[in-house]
């Protein structure tokens, strides 16, 4: 294929050798290098979707924080919403021109988030809650009254006492309400295939959230025309999704859910709205070069939506207003908060254009982008960025970016509505009388004006004794409009935002890129502007940061003249590699050369569930309410399983022979779920209550680890070396429940946090030997807490392992492995220092740690030729054989761990 | 779902767009980069997304706050993206 006759010089190089092709390669060369450069370009230029060129895996991590919301002197504690992402993903060729995808992305996001939108003069809204006399925070109300002036314009009072102040106060407010950390993961892949002038690509993948599970597929291809200078692109996606939305068991009492009736079943206690929703997108491009510094890529896209396409979570405030009040001074209306209903389908159009313009002077390039969209819901938006690529030498380049975006509002969007008919009223029957019905015989009906002159349907008089409550009808969902949201994503508004994004090309094909992203909405910033409604305007940014292995497939034969590549190519199989040892072990091996360095990625994912533990023995739930928690609380609940998964990304240099030097960032997530214990106490007044089916989530950057390993000994067979390395606290150990019911949730279980919070020394020492066939190993490692506390007030307890294990080569490239651990594990030292609910066991520090037992199997596979060499995979499963639990703790089922790694 | 004139109108102006990039790959047939004249449009500032992890994440920023259409639709990609 014609891209691989690009000319191929050190083993790692940059994918575009332009720079130094212009630069300083010598003159013979430079036609046959520019030539070759051109031959390039149709691969980077014109990639139908994703890159192409060489094999590649990119590790990111991103951070979403968004600024507190203007709630108008509201008082307001909640955390403003952010959102920990990792993605990693991957190209892989089979060959040359048949490439292989994968993409991996998980996202945990907490914080407050909009419910509702009501005038700001209502008696609810964000509704103050004081904790000893001191107004610290607000509860979403979502139902609440609000007194109107003839022209129906809300009475202005007080956001703190809800008292009257006089005057008119159109504000509107959002109604926020906090949320628990939720996680969202989403995989895909894809295949793509190249001919000459031609490529297709087909692909898929899915997203599961607890709520919200979605499938999809796509295909796609190019054509080339007129020697590449023109591309004909064109696609066509499918995406399926399932909703089951768990309703708020706070606020779900108080939200009309009428029109979903039939969509919403109970399980476990909570409401579960259902839906269904199919999105089915086409799109069309073109890119062409317009000379030999410009170009332009252009296309237009349909979308159509149908199904369920609400938020669920989202409601809108109507005000339900008597009509009989209509003609008064002052009016009193009854606001109520709806699940949005929007249109079931939805048609869009976009069509994007981009211009790119080669600066010479700079070796820049200028992108220039504009984007328009429209749609049947009347959502019109444009789009307008435009970013300078500015190479700065070394390796460098820093790209400053600006965007302006501006979208008409739906037209069905309103912060809140009026319905001029009562919410609930008593009935009347055709004679204008009031109805009562009898609660002792519900079929019985009296009428009358009040409860102590009423008759029965034959006029008779009824005793007074009779227990007759009114007859209540609720409104006419005919006098509503078919449509309505006030989620503030369809009103009218402007956003502005600007960042930067800094790369860094390093040697042997590795890439550092770093961005940051700030966003201003306001809805004063709309083209035409509408303008009115500011108060749901916010900013957020957005920082990240990645690293990007090039992965060069090392049997290609070197091409073309340009010197010195062909002893990269042998570098896979001449290294003389030492067996490494089972997934399970961390710090088990180095790097020979000095100058190597190696990347990798980790998986960890440890399974506790079953039965609840004492000592060594199962304990019923009798015992543990009686003795798990503590003399003033009883236990209520205890875990029905939890799940802990660890991305670990493993990077490691050899500065010289003797020395590594190691830094591992980590990735973390759990979640759990909970059960009530038979016989446990009722919940006590103030103390948080788990319910409902949903679990617990947590997730985000973990603990880094950072060490030095040291050779102590190297002689043929046997190797011993030492590690000195160290945990910076990095991951979060303040993470709460939110607040419920009136209910602070306070800080989540200790083993839900995501760190240790304290510096830990980990050092190691590990012993490794091999004989033909045979490897074998020893390692004790341990860890140590360097602080007293963390900053919610308790410390991990220590760690000590002895592990050994032995391994046999099944073939040259696969190693199966069998290990025996022991692991020590000390209780949690101190307590947290702020509120905690103590439900259950896992909330008591004495309820950490023990000692360990465990039996590994695993495989190692390094792969030493082909197109893959120098990649190695070794997986293993740790199995519990024998526990003796600290106090009363969730039976292990075992431990998974994965790597992946590629010495360069 | 009936269309509102608005969007025919805006349809309108879309079919115009598209006859104007039709012209545009005739005009630009006769554009002629020769294959050693292509040394900066090989460049990497000049790919058409030169940060391709950088605009996956910040489109799905977008999406999550915006109402346009999703930029990587044609990819797939799901989630509620319910905060």
């Amino acid at each position: 294929m014609q891209r691989n006759s690009k000319p191929r010089r050190q083993r790692g190089c940059q994918p575009i050798p332009l720079p130094e092709i212009t630069s300083s390669v010598k003159p013979r060369n430079t036609l046959q290098a520019l030539t070759s450069a051109a031959m390039v370009l149709p691969g980077l230029l014109l990639s139908p979707g994703h890159a192409a060129g060489q094999d590649r895996v990119n590790f990111q991590y991103s951070r979403y924080q968004e600024g507190e919301r203007n709630l108008f002197g509201a008082p307001n504690n909640l955390k403003p919403i952010s959102a920990d992402v990792l993605h990693g993903s991957g190209v892989f060729s089979f060959t040359d021109r048949f490439k292989f995808t994968f993409g991996y992305t998980q996202d945990t996001w907490s914080g407050a988030t909009p419910v509702t939108t009501t005038p700001l003069a209502t008696d609810g809204g964000n509704r103050p809650y004081t904790v000893n006399g001191v107004v610290v925070g607000a509860s979403p109300l979502a139902n609440s009254q609000v007194l109107l002036d003839h022209d129906l314009n809300p009475i202005g009072r007080d956001p703190i006492t809800k008292q009257l102040v006089g005057g008119i106060d159109t504000r509107s407010v959002l109604v926020m309400s906090s949320a628990s950390p939720e996680t969202r993961r989403q995989a895909n892949f894809g295949l793509s295939y190249e001919w000459n002038e031609a490529a297709m690509n087909v692909g898929g993948g899915f997203s599961r959230e607890r709520d919200y599970q979605s499938s999809f597929g796509n295909i796609g291809g190019r054509l080339d025309f007129n020697q590449k200078l023109t591309s004909v692109k064109f696609g066509g996606g499918y995406t399926s999704s399932e909703i089951g939305a768990i309703l708020d068991h706070d606020s779900s009492p108080y939200i009309t859910k009428q029109a979903y009736a039939q969509q919403i079943v109970r399980r476990d206690g909570s409401e579960i709205l259902r839906g269904d929703r199919k999105d089915w997108v086409a799109n069309v491009g073109l890119t062409q070069v317009l000379t030999k510094n410009a170009l332009i890529d252009a296309n237009v896209g349909y979308t159509h939506s149908s199904g369920f396409l609400e938020n669920p979570y989202k409601a809108t405030s109507i005000i339900f207003i008597d009509p009989a009040q209509l003609n008064n001074s002052l009016i009193s209306g009854d606001v109520r908060a709806f699940i949005e209903q929007r249109p079931n389908i939805r048609n869009q159009i976009a069509l994007n254009a981009k211009y790119i313009q080669y600066i010479s002077p700079f070796n820049a390039a200028m992108h220039l982008g504009y984007r328009l969209s429209v749609d049947d819901w009347g959502v019109n938006t444009h789009t307008f960025d435009a970013s300078w690529v500015q190479p700065i030498g070394g390796g460098w380049t820093l790209t400053p970016r600006i965007r302006y975006y501006s979208q008409d509002s739906a037209s069905f969007y309103r912060p809140y509505l009026f319905s001029q008919q009562a919410f609930s009223k008593q009935e009347i029957d055709s004679l204008g009388r009031k109805v009562w019905v009898d609660q002792n015989n519900l079929t019985k009906q009296y009428f009358g004006e009040t409860q102590f002159d009423l008759v029965d349907q034959n006029g008779n008089a009824v005793d007074f004794s009779v227990n007759a409550a009114p007859k209540m009808t609720s409104y006419d969902s005919g006098k509503l409009p078919d449509h309505f949201s006030s989620d503030h994503r369809l009103a009218g508004f402007g956003a502005l935002s600007g960042g930067v994004i800094l790369s860094k090309t390093l040697g042997k094909g590795v890439a550092l890129e770093a961005g940051f992203e700030y966003y201003t909405r306001a809805s004063s910033m709309q083209i035409g502007g509408g303008g009115s409604n500011s108060f749901a305007d916010f900013d957020y940014y957005v920082a990240n940061a990645a690293i990007k292995f090039d992965i060069e497939p090392a049997t290609l034969p070197p091409m073309g003249t340009s010197g010195g590549s062909s002893e990269s190519h042998s570098h896979a199989t001449s290294h003389q590699h030492h067996k490494i040892p089972p997934a399970g072990i961390m710090f088990g091996h180095m790097l020979d050369k000095a100058g190597d360095f190696m990347a990798g990625y980790r998986f960890m994912y440890n399974w506790t569930g079953g039965n609840m533990m004492h000592g060594t023995q199962t304990v019923n739930d009798q015992t543990i309410v009686d003795q798990g928690c503590s003399d003033i609380g009883l236990c209520r609940f205890v875990p029905t399983f939890m799940n802990m998964r660890m991305h670990m990304v493993d990077l490691m240099y050899a500065p010289t022979h003797w020395l590594n030097v190691m830094l591992m960032p980590t990735f973390m997530d759990m979640d759990m779920n909970l059960r009530r214990l038979d016989g446990a106490p009722p919940p006590r007044p103030g103390v948080h209550e788990h319910t409902g089916a949903a679990g617990h989530e947590t997730g985000a950057v973990g603990d880094t680890y950072f060490s030095s390993m040291i050779k102590l000994l190297d002689i043929p067979g046997h190797r011993v070396h030492a590690n000195l390395g160290f945990s910076a606290p990095t991951g979060k150990v303040d993470i709460e429940l939110r607040r419920i019911a009136k209910i602070d949730g306070g800080l989540i279980h200790f083993g839900m946090q995501l760190g240790s919070g304290t510096w830990d020394f980990t050092p190691s020492l590990t012993y490794a030997g091999e004989y033909n066939r045979w490897s074998w190993g020893t390692q004790f490692s341990g860890i140590k807490r360097l602080e007293e506390q963390n900053k919610s007030g308790y410390r991990l307890g220590d760690q000590f392992q002895a592990t050994t294990w032995g391994g046999y080569d099944l073939k040259h490239w696969l190693t199966a492995t069998i290990r025996g651990a022991y692991t020590w594990q000390d209780a949690i030292h101190r307590d947290f220092n702020k509120f905690n609910a103590r439900i259950g066991p896992m909330d008591f520090p004495s309820n950490y740690g023990g000692q360990f037992f465990d039996m590994g199997f695993g495989v190692n596979v390094r792969i030493l030729g082909g197109r893959f060499a120098g990649n190695q995979l070794g997986l293993e499963w740790l199995q519990p054989i024998r526990s003796d639990f600290n106090g009363y703790q969730l039976d292990r089922q075992g431990m998974l761990s994965a790597t992946w790694s590629y010495e360069f | 779902m009936s269309i509102s004139p608005m969007i025919k109108l805006n349809i309108r102006a879309i079919i115009a767009r598209c006859y104007i990039f039709i012209a545009c790959i005739f005009l630009t047939a006769c554009v002629s980069v020769a294959p050693w004249e292509r040394g900066n449009l090989a460049k990497t500032q000049m790919e058409i997304d030169p940060y391709p992890l950088q605009s996956e994440m910040q489109s799905h920023n977008y999406s999550s706050r915006e109402a346009a259409p999703s930029h990587k639709s044609s990819s797939g990609g799901g989630g509620c993206g319910c905060y």
